[in-house]
């Protein structure tokens, strides 16, 4: 059990550790182009703040989620899910009115972790390429 | 009877097409919730793969949420800073 929460963690952390490179990767290229980059670093890290807390409190949600009765369990998820939408529009709410946050780099920020996940666990794996063009019917076994 | 403006008919269609914007919202939401549902099953079945259904799952979920954040972010632009009103 404690062998299996440290995986989740460890996956957790991972990706928070690659969101916070491409979020210096970004803040560093954003500092050398842009004339105000101010607005924009401001936007990035709010916007990527709430995207790690989301990330972490979907992680508590699931691993909760899945030790209950499947019924309860949805209903527990989705319930959770419009909490966390909720936050979301705050965010952008909050920084479409600020004049000192840029609302670009808290949409960057906040949609980063998918492409963080896709660039870490599905284009990285050669197997995805490979198969990309082919058929499942042509498989032998029919999966 | 006052005629209808440019202004007040984008606005007007703004706020129309930031109401089925927010749809899109509601698709990652129940497929979540489902997805949350089958893995509970998935754990009752054999708990021993709970660690590998929570990480596949905390991984698909998070790349749907992205999704309804997309329709989120058009809705609340198209309210509060609609870029068309100033086109007119």
């Amino acid at each position: 059990m404690a062998n299996e929460k440290n995986t989740v963690k460890d996956l957790e952390k991972s990706i928070l550790k690659n969101m916070l490179f491409a979020d210096i990767a970004i803040a560093i290229l954003s500092a050398l182009w842009m004339d105000e980059p101010m607005p924009f670093l401001l936007g990035l890290i709010f916007g990527s703040a709430i995207s790690a807390l989301n990330f972490k409190e979907l992680a508590i949600t699931l691993t909760k989620a899945v030790n209950m009765p499947p019924e309860k369990a949805q209903s527990f998820t989705t319930r959770k899910y419009f909490l966390r939408y909720i936050v979301t529009a705050v965010v952008i709410f909050v920084s479409i009115t600020a004049p000192y946050i840029n609302i670009i780099g808290t949409i960057i920020g906040l949609v980063m972790i998918k492409f963080i996940i896709l660039a870490t666990n599905l284009f990285n794996d050669k197997k995805f390429y490979k198969n990309i063009l082919k058929r499942k019917e042509d498989e032998t076994n029919g999966r | 009877m006052e005629p209808i403006t440019g202004k007040a008919l984008v606005l007007a269609c703004s706020a129309i097409g930031a109401g089925l914007a927010m749809i899109a919202g509601i698709g990652p939401g129940i497929g979540q919730g489902y997805a949350a549902g089958k893995g509970a099953e998935g754990v009752g079945r054999q708990p021993e793969a709970q660690g590998d259904i929570v990480r596949t799952m905390l991984l698909g979920a998070a790349v749907a949420e992205t999704t309804g954040i997309y329709g989120l972010v058009i809705a609340l632009i198209l309210l509060f800073a609609n870029p068309l009103v100033k086109l007119l």
